[in-house]
């Protein structure tokens, strides 16, 4: 499926509902939210009236966890339908999701389990993918994400079953600048390697996050500041693709709004003062159509 | 074949798989193969799976499978903990933890939404020992999901005093009338309410007794608010029959031989106003016109 690429929506937070009366009352300086699709796969209450006043101001994406694309297990139908009516109800930019399972034999462990990186994954992943976008009648965008282990089958690198993936199927992508941090680090293999090979003209939002460093291995807590490494990271992402929206995920120790936008300001600074530094090159042709 | 402590799921272990060039060539599996061995590791801590996993040369492939262990119960321990804060509060974090560990064995998740992970905790604890020996374990999981559920219930229209107003006289031993989504009745074989109370002032729970008779509870969304009160066994009978769909006027017949049949209209009308403006209905229609 192809689709119109989604506009440029600028820096954004992980809606969180701690923040609700904050951003209701104080608008604060953030451009979009994203918001976590399950959340609000319920059948009313204040919930649902959070989302759409939000919506009624900010530009809102929508970010599930469940869609188990990469799962062996059927789809899950009714997942599939409250998806699509959040999505008609919510009218976000985009809807996305993560390159994982998250369980089979009608079980869901509830976490973004590794994909092999084989060709019959590759063939399973891509038909999913096109059959979710048929469903919901609008193209997906999927999230690499961070991993501890790797499978002795797999036949390619992560990047390489990420670009095939969207070159076959039309889905955009999200690309977690922490989760390469992360998986690069836990793996073994260059993150600026994988950056370069992610097709430029796919990636609709960068993810930053903060993680835990076990020494021997990187967990992907979402718990903390954004690190440096993850700093210099964003800005090489910026300097390769471009003017892509961005948000800062906080899932754990969730600090005030007001911290979580100071943290933004950082982003909007590097990302800014690299646009300029490229007189806005590519970026601001696109943003402008 | 290398064993996994499922207890100690970040141990370091001996076996050294330290780089891809070691390990002897991984068995050709498919795609639903892999995925079933790795979830039988992620949840039972089966070890076949560590045949496809090398390490990452600075630690072995146990200790980066264990991560996804770990996460695995760690994740909806917490889950639990976040949905039933005064079961866990009430319990200590110690005995909920323990509890939480069985609950996850014994129901596995099977809803892509985690806000229903918890649903059959009120079951568990009833059925399970040690924990069924005490109703009060139960009752408050009970309790706490009853409130959760009214949180985010459906939106629907709620009856109005104004809309019953419209009702000419002669109709209104004909109407019934039907309860908001949002509101759920439970019967409590304790003190439950005044247990809840005492854990949400973080004081001491109240001492669990088994009073005469049931408590009986109603639970319910007000002003996007969950709310539970205590109704009268008398109130409780009349609720209950009136969501079987007792007509107003049967109600009344029912209250008559109940209490003094004098009063018996006017309580009633009383108990249909009380819920009325605690917003605990969404509609009134005539029976014989609706059946
Ligand atoms: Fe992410």
């Amino acid at each position: 499926m192809t689709g119109e690429k989604p506009d440029y929506l600028g820096f954004g937070l992980g809606l969180r509902p701690q923040h609700y009366s904050d951003i209701l009352e104080g608008s604060p300086n953030v451009d979009w939210f994203e918001a976590i699709s399950e959340n609000y796969m319920i059948p009313g209450g204040k919930p649902l009236k959070m989302l759409d006043q939000i919506r009624d101001r900010y530009p809102i994406v929508l970010h599930g966890v469940s869609l188990s694309i990469a799962s062996t297990a059927p789809f899950d139908k009714d997942y599939l339908a409250n998806l699509k009516s959040l999505a008609e109800r919510t009218e976000p930019e985009f809807v996305s999701d993560h390159l994982c399972w998250t369980g089979v034999h009608g079980v869901n462990l509830h976490d973004l389990l590794p994909v092999p990186y084989t060709e019959e994954a590759l063939e399973h992943v891509v038909s999913r993918v096109n059959h979710v976008q048929e469903y919901i009648g609008r193209p997906i965008a999927l999230e690499n994400v961070s991993s501890y282990v790797q499978f002795e089958q797999s036949q390619m690198p992560e990047w390489e079953f990420i670009s095939e993936m969207t070159k076959r199927t039309g889905c955009w992508l999200v690309f977690d600048v922490n989760n390469v941090f992360v998986s690069a680090f836990n793996h073994g293999f260059d993150a600026q390697s994988y950056i370069d090979a992610i097709p430029a003209d796919r990636v609709v939002q960068f993810h930053l996050a903060g993680h835990e460093d076990q020494m021997t291995h990187i967990i992907d807590t979402h718990d903390a500041m954004v690190c440096d490494e993850v700093w210099d990271l964003y800005r090489a992402s910026v300097r390769r693709f471009g003017k892509v929206s961005t948000i800062i995920e906080r899932d754990d120790n969730i600090p005030p709004l007001k911290e979580m936008v100071q943290e933004l300001t950082i982003a909007r600074d590097i990302a800014n003062e690299i646009f300029s530094e490229e007189n806005l090159a590519k970026g601001s042709q696109r943003a402008r159509v | 074949m290398i064993d996994v402590s499922l207890n100690e799921p970040g141990a370091t272990r001996s076996v050294p798989r330290s780089s891809k060039s070691e390990v002897q060539s991984a068995p050709s599996l498919t795609l639903a193969e892999l995925q079933d061995l790795f979830q039988r590791a992620v949840m039972d801590g089966d070890g076949a799976i560590l045949q496809s996993i090398p390490g990452n040369g600075r630690t072995t492939s146990d200790v980066l499978l264990g991560v996804y262990q770990y996460a695995y119960r760690g994740r909806l321990a917490d889950i639990l903990g976040i949905d039933h804060p005064l079961l866990k509060r009430h319990m200590g974090n110690d005995v909920f933890d323990e509890m939480a560990h069985a609950y996850i064995t014994a129901y596995p998740s099977n809803t892509p939404n985690v806000r229903w992970f918890a649903r059959h905790l009120p079951t568990f604890l009833k059925t399970t020992a040690p924990y069924d020996a005490h109703a009060d374990l139960s009752e408050l999981a009970e309790l706490e999901q009853a409130l959760a559920n009214a949180f985010d219930a459906a939106d629907e229209p709620v009856l109005s005093l104004v809309d019953l107003q419209a009702v000419p006289p002669d109709q209104w031993a004909a109407l019934i009338f039907q309860r908001h989504a949002s509101a759920a009745r439970m019967t409590s074989r304790c003190n439950i309410y005044e247990c809840w109370q005492a854990l949400q002032d973080e004081e001491e729970p109240a001492t669990i007794n088994e009073p005469v008779v049931n408590q009986e509870l109603i639970v319910w969304r007000k002003d996007e608010m969950s709310r539970v009160r205590i109704m009268t066994t008398e109130e409780a009978m009349a609720w209950d029959e009136v969501m079987r769909g007792a007509t107003f006027g049967s109600l009344c017949e029912m209250l008559a031989v109940y209490d003094a049949p004098d009063t018996a209209p006017m309580r009633a009308a009383q108990f249909l106003q009380t819920w009325i403006s605690a917003e605990l209905l969404t509609t009134a229609s005539n029976k014989a016109r609706s059946s």
